[in-house]
């Protein structure tokens, strides 16, 4: 090759080579402006992904598009890697050459988001699935529906309706919030759970006769029980044996970071009249800082830390799970590590806690120093770290002696009184064992299951008129007017029915409640 | 002009004419052949390797609690990082590809027999920094698979008898992956490995120059024609031309192919697959056919007659001469090599 033709090539290469930096320049500048919101992020289909994109843009739009808007598409992970199954996996099934599951379980999300998976099975939300076994349950399961089908006692004009489904506010109520036990269809008709296929450590089912009666489609794809499929609570017991749903918050299939940093996405479930959080939130000036300030709060910043990318007011997630500049910017998926009291059961409790995340209830302080692995106060410093971004260390102490107050005022001058009234009814045989058969038992579930829960959210969030009118206030109105005058008279039928011993013993109790120094403005007329 | 090139000539007494016939060395002319420029196509790598590493160490925390954020952060974050660690990752295979190629080519065409046995000992002393600094680079990530790949790395070598323990704690700096492996292994990549490379290349160019470039008469070569050509410009040209399209090919590469960074270290969780870089797949296959001991010293064996392969080649020559034993020996070699990448690539575990 003659030199000039080497120099002419070589003149091609350079021209060429600084081409090629030209567009590494053009690259960055994009990757820049999409790191800034000022474009749409590039989408990059993963080739394992490619006909599943093909196919669904057709058959379910909504979902691509979802997807396009997500990180997962501008990171590259498509629906293979989060939808894939493996073999003897119980819902698996294949799919135009993909071994695949359609439930995407914590299990599943843990193989790229293992920390956030640690954090969520520690919390209480992973263990929203137990009120399967409690009395909201009991409440929905029998007393709104029943737990055998039964046949309707009248036409429906229209519909041929041969059969009513007991369980269906238990399936659209309590488990849309809670989660369900996710079932999928058997050969007899029946259901089969996590409890029958018991999966070993790695979610496989152990349990094969139960694998054998799965009953599959004409295309092999295993068949849910409709009334636990769909399903996105929180604490959904899945089939491979792990707990929750992630898209409970990072709805599917965009995954948004900037929907779970907002109160509406908590509002799903944290709302109405038993824990109105959403709406004690709304009404507290940090709700109506936000409402105010939200489009410059940053939602969309990729790390979003208090103090550093927006400081104008908080979110659900901000005092609960999202990272501050006080402790590195660093996220929690358990929202229960900064709150020191829980007011979930009828007497509040400090949320001294145990190796499993629960909360300590053992009265004996050295048994129960044994059991705690992490403390309240612990907790509380948590949240004050979250509060003094914006409050001095003074105004957060102070908040806390008033919450407290609250809260003490509240467990001991009705929560623990009504809890013994009804405790010596019940002792005393004046009621049933079965629960909402009397109407002592509906007053009593109002008082601190709404109103008192009510009363101490409102406490908690700073929202005064849910910590009075719709809190404490109702919750005396309900002792003092039906509670108490309730108790009163299921003792006097007692009496008249020759229970006279249980009659007076629950008297007592009444009397010595209501003698107390907190009652006694209100005299002998009850 | 004069007065400067007086002033520059008084203080570095070297004249023109010997600086020309410095640089200027008639080259043979089969180096006009592209296939000969394999042994200056590493060392151009090393020097983007060397350029691109330094870049990427403003930014790189040696330790097992920085290092992977470090990673993430030069990936996602710093302007170009994500570029920069492309081109380094993608030069690193490309060099390492470019080393295997240039030996293959010295292999065949016999440019190892005498004089230059020891310039074959001094390219595989190289071949052996050059696979190492690989290593320790994979390392340096404190991904899930450059944390395991370590950790079997640093057990594969504790099954050397007598040493292995030895070998082992000096890589890990203890007797598993601790705090200290990381700042180690990154000592090693970022100064002791490149230096032993910079050293031994200069041993390796001056052994080239003091002997010459062995020459080769292709035969369709006309007779009366000059035999070689001009270093400068004609061979200068040839290597800007190689450089060119390397870089070329590097930026498409990054860019195309861009570096990402996988799940963060574990020690807890073994995964499931572990696989090394692809230049070590023939070795952890090898390592995988058979048991510890006895395939870390049948490895060690191949490895030692690699180094005494001159030797050892005169030796055959000399017993069954002009047979050309060697072409066949290395082509079963490469054969080897090959199918053992292949399977390693091709198997899941």
């Amino acid at each position: 090759m003659s030199l000039k033709a080497k120099q002419f090539i070589i003149a091609i290469l350079g021209l060429t080579f600084l081409a090629s930096l030209v567009y590494v320049q053009r690259m960055e500048i994009v990757r820049r402006q999409e790191e800034a919101g000022l474009t749409d992020p590039h989408i990059s289909v993963p080739a394992s992904s490619a006909q599943c994109v093909d196919c669904h843009n057709q058959s379910t739009p909504g979902i691509i598009d979802h997807w396009e808007g997500s990180t997962h598409a501008v990171k590259g992970i498509g629906c293979v890697e989060c939808h894939e199954a493996e073999q003897g996996d119980a819902d698996g099934f294949e799919h135009y050459g993909h071994f695949v599951a359609t439930i995407v379980t914590p299990r599943d999300c843990a193989r790229c988001h293992q920390a956030e998976s640690e954090e969520f099975e520690r919390s209480h939300h992973a263990a929203g699935g137990n009120i399967l076994a409690s009395l909201d349950n009991f409440l929905a399961e029998t007393v709104e529906g029943s737990r055998v089908p039964f046949n309707p006692h009248s036409r429906t004009p229209g519909r041929a309706i041969d059969k009513v489904n007991g369980m269906a506010s238990a399936f659209t109520g309590c488990m849309q919030c809670h989660g369900s036990k996710v079932a999928l269809l058997g050969t007899d008709g029946g259901m089969i759970t996590v409890d029958d296929l018991e999966p070993d450590a790695d979610g496989k089912p152990t349990n094969m006769e139960a694998v054998a009666r799965i009953s599959k489609d004409a295309n092999g794809k295993p068949q849910f029980h409709n009334g636990t499929w769909p399903n996105t609570g929180i604490g959904r017991l899945n089939l491979d044996g792990s707990r929750g749903s992630c898209s409970a918050c990072h709805s599917r299939h965009d995954f948004s970071p900037r929907r779970a940093r907002q109160p509406e996405n908590c509002g799903k479930c944290h709302l109405g009249p038993d824990h109105p959080q959403k709406e004690i939130f709304e009404e507290s000036k940090h709700g109506v800082a936000y409402r105010d300030l939200r489009d410059e709060m940053n939602l969309d910043s990729p790390d979003w830390v208090l103090g550093e990318d927006y400081s104008q007011a908080p979110t659900c997630a901000t005092c609960h799970m999202s990272g501050h500049t006080r402790n590195g910017g660093t996220i929690t998926h358990d929202p229960g590590e900064r709150i020191s009291w829980t007011n979930r059961p009828p007497v509040s409790m400090v949320m001294d806690t145990d190796i499993n995340g629960k909360v300590v209830k053992e009265a004996d302080p050295a048994e129960r120093e044994k059991q705690i692995v992490d403390t309240w106060e612990a907790k509380r410093q948590r949240m004050k770290q979250v509060c003094t971004h914006c409050h001095t260390q003074a105004y957060v102490n102070g908040f806390y002696e008033q919450y407290d107050d609250f809260v003490v005022l509240y467990n001991e001058k009705f929560a623990k009184p009504g809890k013994a009234i009804m405790a010596s009814l019940r002792a005393q045989g004046l009621i049933t064992d079965t629960q909402f058969d009397e109407e002592i038992e509906w007053t009593w579930f109002y008082l601190w299951h709404h109103e008192g829960r009510r009363a101490r959210h409102g406490a908690s969030m700073m929202a005064p008129d849910y910590a009075h009118w719709h809190g404490m206030y109702e919750v005396a109105e309900r002792f003092y007017q039906e509670l108490i005058p309730q108790a009163r008279e299921i003792a006097e039928h007692g009496r008249e029915n020759g229970k006279v011993a249980e009659a007076d013993a629950v008297e007592q109790t009444i009397d010595e409640i209501l003698k107390r120094p907190e009652h006694q403005w209100i005299g002998d007329a009850h | 002009m004069g007065s400067i090139a007086n002033w520059v000539t008084e203080r570095v007494p070297i004249s023109g004419d010997q600086l020309r016939e410095l640089t200027n060395e008639p080259v043979p002319n089969h180096l006009k052949r592209w296939w000969f420029c394999l042994g200056g196509t590493p060392a151009y790598l090393f020097v983007v390797q060397i350029v691109t590493g330094i870049a990427l160490a403003f930014y790189y925390e040696p330790s097992t609690s920085k290092a992977y954020e470090s990673v993430r952060y030069i990936t996602e974050d710093a302007a170009f990082g994500w570029y920069l660690r492309g081109l380094h990752k993608w030069g690193a295979t490309l060099m390492i590809a470019a080393v295997i190629l240039h030996q293959m080519r010295v292999y065949f065409t016999a440019a190892y027999r005498k004089p230059r046995e020891l310039n074959w000992i001094v390219g595989m002393f190289l071949l052996v920094c050059v696979l190492s600094t690989g290593f320790t680079g994979y390392s340096l990530v404190y991904e899930q698979l450059s944390y395991w790949g370590a950790t079997v790395g640093a057990n594969i070598a504790d099954s050397v008898p007598v040493v292995g323990p030895l070998i082992k704690t000096m890589m890990l700096a203890g007797e598993s992956y601790n705090e200290h492996t990381v700042p180690r292994f990154f000592v090693l990549h970022a100064a002791v490995l490149p230096a032993l490379i910079v050293l031994l290349l200069a041993i390796h160019i001056t052994l080239i120059r003091l002997q010459g470039v062995t020459e080769f008469k292709s035969e369709d070569e006309e007779e009366g024609k000059p035999q070689h050509f001009n270093f400068f410009p004609d061979h200068l040209y040839t290597e800007l031309i190689v450089g060119l399209v390397l870089m070329i090919l590097l930026s498409v590469l990054a860019t195309c192919l861009p570096v990402h960074v996988g799940p963060k270290a574990d020690p807890l969780v073994t995964p499931e697959v572990i696989k090394p870089e692809w230049f070590f797949y023939t070795a952890f296959r090898w390592l995988k056919l058979f048991s510890g001991t006895a395939a870390v010293l049948s490895m060690g064996f191949v490895v030692f007659l690699m180094f005494c392969w001159p030797f050892v080649d005169a030796w055959i020559e000399r017993k069954w001469p002009r047979k050309n034993l060697y072409a066949w020996i290395g082509i079963v070699a490469v054969l080897a090599i090959l199918g053992l990448t292949v399977w390693e690539a091709a198997v899941a575990h």
